[in-house]
């Protein structure tokens, strides 16, 4: 078949050096003993100095861990993971903070650099010392991007490296750091939120979180506040053997409004990862949250050797009345996909949304999706999601949209479009549809097609070449959810759908 | 059929094999079909489905079906006057067929327990699947039903009715259909009774030969305290037409199966389903179906109605095979939830392995439009019957792009029937 082997040489071009956050960092780390135990769990929580309660909550979702078994429902395909050859804490080796950019591990800079993070942010990242805090306010003003301020908590393997512009963020109250301090700082605050959206014995992998997770972000937007400027995270594996294990949690208070991004990227190598994360998002009444991800985990090579398992649960709690929770995600990595961000409107009049692209190239398997779950009053959901699948890739939506007995006039609209490229890919449409109260109204499409000939045709008539009438159409099919997200990622997301498809058309 | 271990049997799944004990030495079949009926009830004491299987995650069977009435030996139902006039009637009665066979030109008919007795029929008896649960059953049990061969060429001038009628207790019942090269054909599948908590399962199977065109209706009554758990499979060849047609008016516990598949160029398949929805019961239509071979299409239009504590479920899968390019599918299920007692789950599932088709699917879930309730009361027309016109308007639309005047006329009739004890 001329037509399979043109795939095949299709496929062969997305070399890994497509993969252009492939590199990976000699840095010393601080690593536990290999394995799961609960000894290990002690130790991550020593490590983290952390309070006694949260050892305690750690350990039994460990005991709880032990009687779970792994989720086969989700249509992705690979070897069974041996929980016992994973590195649960790894940490660049601290040192008491440098004074200079000099100062710094040239590693860990080069990192950064390659992450597009400007210099001075990346002193700031680094944790270089100030020696006088008036200077440091200055420095810290001088040194925003220059399309708008984000503050940045960046996730290296295990631990949270640094965390940016908190000063400035705690002026206006808010709360922005590495969980593991915030257990320090606040108890209060994550004692009440914590577990509280995404319990320890929901599913198989968020349990496993609850008992490992090593670091992640802290959100706290107070009453009536909006937050003054977009927050970020970079979360980066680069150990071998490592899984990261990371856990968010961000609540916003009455009237508050916060946007959060999260940015992935993983090193090449020839083992598969662990990444299994916990967001646990909180709207009370009137607040807004909106959550975007720029996802791209290393994806493996073109054999499909490697690549990280991305098992994910984020799930929103709109618990105020009009509260509104916002989930945007561009999911071009990993090798394995398997996440579900969802919506649980509990309070009367909240909405949730979800955007999604997922493009899945060479052996990528995505399985993903969104729940809306309808509890109170007037309550309204949207999704909106597009799948493109190229190579030898499996591309699945798998989302459930239920109204429960007192949702009256709960209302949701999902639209679910698959672009297939080459003859060797999969779509699949999985919606599940509950609805148990007479008042609401659900409405649901679905359609799959492969790029039109027609339209192809128009475009290059006008002298664009193929591979770039193709992108421009690709683009203009996601159009839809790159208009969700913040500037900064739109025009990055834009990028990677251009890299993640490169060859594959034609 | 589970891979769960599943820790106790339920008083349905002891009755079913203590009931296949007990039926063993009544049950027709040579020696292959006796080792079908072995392997279907090893099949059942793994356990019935659970929700946990995903064809049935709406169906919890293992819940649902509490229990299994006994086999009544003395149980007699009677044939009715068919639903479309004139039409050759084929009863199965209480799960026996009538040795009075109509002659039928062009058409052999034969009952299926000669049929199971001399073995022929053993290949066609395996399950689907694992998760085949309503397959293994009828193989397990099914004593009798319908072979009806349509010959290459036949135009039927009168429709086939092939009743399927219960009396209480149980009944495995097994309707077999080839139609032919070019043949044309009517077949209605009437499955009824008035027996208490009846069980009955029922099988169909279709070939539709190169270039046949068929219409199968299938007109579900059962009382409302019946268990029916009916499979439809058909297979359709090149440049053939399938048009199946259901109406699910009646049972307590019902599950209507349509398994399809295209196997030639140029294959056609329309369903077009009404569920009509009271009291408490469970009602749920699975499709799978299966574009196996380049060039074909599909549609598919369900409507549902539901009413009072009903539940309703449409499950609907469309798996586009790596070669079968230019397939265009299209299904939509449209839900009109008219009581907040009851309600409606669906899941339309698209699987596609080839890139060079045009698919889709929508799906609604919803009350009554206020804007044409308003019209209509704003012509005088009172509340309830203003409703009762919107929603019998919501289905007749499926029954009226049948296109053939007697059929439309003889099923709006059911179809009334239905909303006047109901509406």
């Amino acid at each position: 078949m001329p037509a399979v082997q043109e795939t095949i040489d299709r496929v062969r071009k997305i070399d890994v050096d497509q993969y252009k956050y492939g590199f990976q960092t000699e840095i010393e780390m601080d690593k536990a003993p290999k394995g799961l135990s609960e000894d290990i769990i002690r130790f991550i929580s020593a490590k983290k100095d952390e309070p006694d309660w949260m050892l305690e909550w750690r350990l039994e979702a460990y005991r709880r861990w032990l009687t779970l078994e792994e989720p086969t429902w989700a249509r992705v395909h690979y070897p069974k993971i041996d929980f016992q050859d994973i590195y649960y804490y790894a940490a660049p080796k601290s040192t008491p903070g440098p004074k200079s950019l000099s100062e710094v591990d040239p590693e860990l800079l080069k990192v950064y650099e390659k992450l597009g993070i400007p210099l001075k942010e990346q002193e700031i990242l680094a944790g270089v010392q100030k020696t006088d805090a008036a200077s440091e306010d200055e420095e810290i003003s001088d040194n925003v991007y220059k399309s708008g301020r984000v503050a940045v908590d960046a996730v290296f393997d295990s631990v949270s490296v640094v965390t940016t512009f908190k000063e400035e963020l705690a002026k206006a109250g808010v709360i922005f750091c590495s969980i593991s301090e915030a257990i320090r700082e606040h108890p209060e605050l994550v004692k009440k939120y914590l577990g509280s959206v995404v319990p320890t014995s929901d599913n198989f992998y968020a349990t496993l979180n609850s008992a490992v997770f090593t670091d992640g972000s802290f959100v706290f937007v107070p009453k009536g506040v909006r937050c003054p400027m977009e927050l970020s995270t970079y979360f980066r594996i680069n150990e071998k053997n490592t899984g990261q294990f990371e856990r968010t949690l961000i609540i916003a208070e009455e009237g508050a409004y916060v946007s959060y991004l999260e940015g992935c990227t993983a090193p090449q190598r020839d083992e598969n990862q662990l990444h299994a994360a916990v967001v646990e998002l909180v709207a009370l009444d009137d607040a807004e949250i909106k959550y975007s991800t720029v996802q791209n985990w290393y994806p493996g090579d073109a054999e499909g050797k490697g690549g990280i398992y991305n098992f994910v649960t984020k799930r929103g709690d709109c618990r105020g009345d009009r509260s509104k929770i916002s989930w945007t995600q561009v999911e071009t990595g990993s090798a394995i996909t398997w996440k579900y961000p969802s919506c649980i409107l509990r309070g009367d009049d909240s909405s949730g949304e979800f955007y999604s692209i997922a493009v899945s190239n060479g052996y990528q398997q995505v399985d993903s999706g969104t729940k809306m779950i309808h509890l109170g009053k007037n309550t309204s959901s949207r999704i909106i999601s597009k799948g493109i699948a190229a190579g030898f890739s499996q591309n699945t939506y798998r989302g459930q949209v239920s109204a429960h007995r007192k949702a009256a006039n709960a209302r949701n609209f999902t639209n679910c479009d698959s672009l297939l490229i080459g003859d060797q890919c999969g779509a699949h449409t999985v919606p599940y549809m509950e609805a148990k109260n007479a008042t609401a109204k659900f409405e649901h499409e679905a359609t799959t097609s492969k790029i039109s000939e027609d339209q192809k045709f128009y475009v290059m008539q006008r002298g664009i070449p193929e591979e770039e009438a193709i992108a421009l159409i690709v683009n203009g099919f996601v159009k839809d959810v790159i208009q969700q997200l913040p500037m900064e990622f739109a025009v990055e997301a834009q990028k990677l759908i251009g890299i993640s498809l490169e060859g594959s058309v034609g | 059929m589970n891979m769960h271990a599943q820790p106790q049997r339920t008083l349905a799944e002891t009755a079913l094999i203590d009931a296949f004990g007990e039926r063993l030495s009544l049950l027709p079949g040579d020696g292959a079909v006796m080792v079908k009926r072995d392997d279907a009830i090893e099949a059942i004491k793994h356990g019935l489905p659970t929700r946990r299987v995903e064809s049935w995650h709406y169906t919890d069977l293992r819940r649902l079906l509490t229990k299994v009435p006994a086999f009544e030996a003395g149980a007699v139902a009677k044939a009715l006057a068919p639903v479309l006039e004139g039409s050759a009637v084929l009863p199965v009665l209480n799960g026996v067929s009538s040795a009075k066979l109509p002659e039928i030109d062009g058409v052999t008919v034969q009952r299926l327990s000669e049929k199971l007795t001399d073995g022929s029929v053993a290949p066609g008896l395996d399950p689907y699947g694992d998760d085949d649960a309503i397959g293994a059953l009828n193989t397990a049990f099914v004593a009798d039903g319908y072979f009806v061969d349509i010959a290459d060429g036949t135009e039927l001038e009168k429709p086939i009715e092939l009743q399927n009628l219960q009396a209480g207790g149980q009944s495995h019942v097994r309707l077999l259909a080839r139609v032919g090269a070019g043949a044309k054909a009517i077949i209605l599948e009437r499955q009824t009774g008035e027996g208490d908590e009846a069980f009955v399962s029922s099988v169909s199977q279709l070939v539709v030969g190169d270039g046949a065109e068929v219409t199968w209706l299938i007109v579900q009554e059962q009382p409302e305290t019946a268990t029916h758990l009916a499979q439809f499979k058909a297979h359709i060849g090149k440049d053939a037409k399938l048009t199946l047609f259901v109406m699910n008016a009646g049972g307590k516990l019902v599950r209507q199966e349509v398994v399809v598949r295209t196997t030639g160029e140029g294959a056609d398949f329309k369903l077009r389903g009404i569920n009509l929805l009271a009291g408490d019961t469970h009602t749920d239509t699975t499709m799978v179906l299966d574009h196996a071979v380049p060039h074909t299409t599909s549609t598919e239009v369900i409507r549902n109605v539901v009413t009072g504590k009903a539940r309703g479920v449409f499950q609907g899968r469309i798996n586009v095979h790596q070669y079968a390019q230019k397939t265009n599918a299209k299904m939509a299920c449209n839900t009109l939830l008219l009581s907040d007692d009851g309600e409606f789950s669906t899941k339309p599932e698209l699987e596609i392995f080839a890139d060079d088709v045009v698919c889709g699917h929508g799906a609604t879930v919803t009350e009554i439009d206020h804007n044409h309730l308003f019209y209509l009361m704003a012509r005088g027309i009172d509340e309830k019957s203003a409703r009762g016109l919107l929603v019998k308007a919501f289905v007749a639309e499926v029954i009226e792009e049948l296109d053939d005047e007697a059929l439309v006329e003889a099923l709006e009739a059911r179809l009334d029937g239905w909303f006047s004890t109901h509406g």
